[in-house]
């Protein structure tokens, strides 16, 4: 899919534009705080119904108006659909061939969009809750039921270590309370392994694949999910990981009754990361660690496409600079054929100039864009 | 602004029932002072009289304005079945219904150790002893389908088991007269999960 144009009013520090967008790939150039981000957000916001840096919908309206108006024309295998998302103090109005949407969850996915920021380039080298909130986000993108179940993890989670830390153990009915809500834990601990484990298998290959071309053969990116129990492996059934839980949960429960503290379970996992057999993590360079980041982004992609049917939108949010030559060629031309690409920068001075010819280019100012032709 | 003190206590007063803030305490409190006295009167012994005349009914722990409560005291209904509900307002919703026949059991709560509600805090020494004294043959678990209520069904069944007294818990899935296709995933999944064989 890709879209044909994207239109604004009064969003953040646009009073009204209307660009058309080509195919493939779309550079926008500007000086920092011109609005090349504010660009890229309405995008998101016209796929997403929400912001990427904001939960404050109102942040988005520009200063001093009532609303935000984004409006877009989505081409689809299935036709073009024109989008449209009003913002306004009172919330927000979903229109999709101009029938408006009352439930947000009928327009979210109508369009679909990867962004990608100079955040993400932290998924590798930050913390593990970094990455657990980016595989809790993607699964969540392909599985709506699995973010209902991870906050009901996180409800008994809070219940649980409220027992443990207040406890007096010799009770009866606070150990058959533990029972209790270790019962609930295990039940919800192995449903969302399970999940994850299945995700981090599809998302091994694409992210290998996506991270070869990158790196024109020269790294091999491996990953794999570290579980807090130790002994879960991705072929298991979802009885199987239960098992494990119940009785890594029987083993450490005395240490936890000291520690008055849950110790395991999907809040404590990880994902390993490690380019030719080596931890990317602990010994990568820092352009391995970028690389890594984008390549499991960009996985993201392909299983979107996979879940979907058809290729989603990808933003980079002046994330060219931070590569190297020949990851952004790459970068570029692995996507170029399929993926609508709409990315921003302050300048093309360090872009390979083949991409950019191609591309159609824009130049932003002052919340005004120019289509440049040279 | 300064309010003379009886208004400030009024609007005190006011700010203590849940959703309300401060300006709707105001202005509830000025809208007071210029109502007739004869309604002034009869609110406050509505207030009055709801705290002292209503009681909990001894037996299914309802609120109540006699003891016991007139479904515990309704000799029409099936004294071997027991609903246990978390709230006084889920027997309301139960009787709407007009099916059930049976009686209650108000539990006031759920438990959770976040608020630091346990077992003790909650009437469930109230329902053991009823299940000692009564011929109680099934005990209907109808606590709210959220993790605490769900816990609470949990800890209760397992109390009420070794007593040989049949536990059941109430059925979650899609809502009646609805289609499927509306349904979220979520009540989809659990609807899917208690399947049961035709």
């Amino acid at each position: 899919m890709y879209l044909e144009n994207i239109k604004v009013k009064q969003f953040r520090n646009y009073t009204e534009l209307d660009v058309a967008l080509s195919k493939g790939i779309n550079v926008f150039i500007g000086e920092n705080a011109q609005g090349k981000t504010n660009l890229l957000e309405a995008v998101y916001v016209l796929g997403m119904a929400k912001s990427h840096r904001t939960s404050h919908d109102k942040e988005l309206i520009q200063w001093g108006r009532n609303y935000a108006k984004i409006e877009g024309k989505v081409n689809k295998k299935s036709g073009t659909i024109p989008l449209e998302l009003t913002i306004s103090k009172k919330g927000k109005k979903a229109k999709a061939n101009h029938i408006e949407r009352k439930k947000l969850s009928q327009y979210v996915g109508l369009c679909n969009v990867v962004m990608f920021t100079p955040d993400d380039l932290q998924l590798v080298k930050g913390s593990p809750s970094l990455r657990r909130r980016f595989i809790d986000m993607e699964i969540g993108q392909i599985q709506p039921v699995y973010l209902h179940r991870l906050s009901q993890y996180q409800k008994v989670l809070e219940q649980r270590n409220a027992l443990l830390k207040n406890a007096d153990g010799s009770d009866r009915s606070v150990q058959s309370m533990l029972d209790i809500l270790t019962a609930q834990m295990i039940e919800l601990a192995a449903d969302l392994v399970h999940r994850r484990l299945r995700f981090i298998r599809l998302l091994r290959d694409w992210a290998a694949d996506i991270h070869q071309s990158i790196t024109d053969g020269r790294e091999r990116l491996s990953m794999d999910y570290r579980s807090s129990v130790g002994d879960v492996s991705e072929d298991m059934e979802l009885s199987r990981i239960k098992e494990v839980y119940e009785k890594a949960f029987a083993d450490v429960r005395k240490k936890e009754m000291e520690r008055g503290l849950t110790l395991i379970g999907p809040h404590r996992d990880d994902l390993d990361l490690a380019v030719n057999d080596k931890n990317v993590q602990t010994y990568g360079s820092q352009g391995q660690q970028r690389t890594t980041a984008l390549s499991l982004k960009l996985a993201e992609i392909e299983l979107i496409a996979d879940e979907v049917g058809e290729y989603p939108l990808l933003l980079l949010d002046d994330v060219l600079s931070e590569l190297d030559d020949v990851r952004q060629t790459h970068l570029l031309s692995t996507f170029k054929e399929r993926v609508q690409t709409i990315v921003t920068t302050t300048s093309v001075a360090g872009i390979d100039h083949e991409m950019i010819r191609e591309a159609r280019s824009y130049r932003v100012k002052n919340g005004e864009i120019v289509e440049t032709v040279d | 602004m300064h309010y003379p003190e009886p208004i400030a206590k009024l609007i005190d007063s006011f700010m203590k029932l849940p959703g309300i803030g401060p300006k709707t305490a105001t202005r509830l409190a000025f809208y007071v002072v210029e109502m007739k006295d004869d309604d002034v009167l009869e609110f406050g012994r509505a207030l009055v009289n709801a705290k002292r005349q209503l009681t909990y009914c001894s037996e299914c722990q309802n609120i109540t304005d006699r003891d016991p409560c007139y479904i515990c005291n309704d000799s029409s209904r099936d004294r071997s079945t027991i609903c246990v509900v978390q709230d006084p307002k889920d027997v309301v919703a139960m009787e709407k219904m007009k099916e059930y026949r049976g009686l209650y059991h108000v539990l006031h709560g759920a438990l959770s150790p976040v608020d630091g509600i346990g077992p003790e805090d909650i009437k469930v020494t109230e329902l053991i002893q009823r299940l000692k004294n009564e011929e109680i043959k099934e005990v209907i678990l109808a606590t709210d389908p959220t993790i605490e209520g769900e816990a609470t069904a949990m800890y209760l069944s397992r109390l009420i088991k070794p007593s040989g007294i049949k536990t059941s818990r109430i059925a979650h899935g899609l809502p009646m007269g609805g289609d499927l296709e509306y349904a979220d995933e979520v009540t989809l999944s659990k609807a899917i999960e208690g399947r049961r064989e035709l």
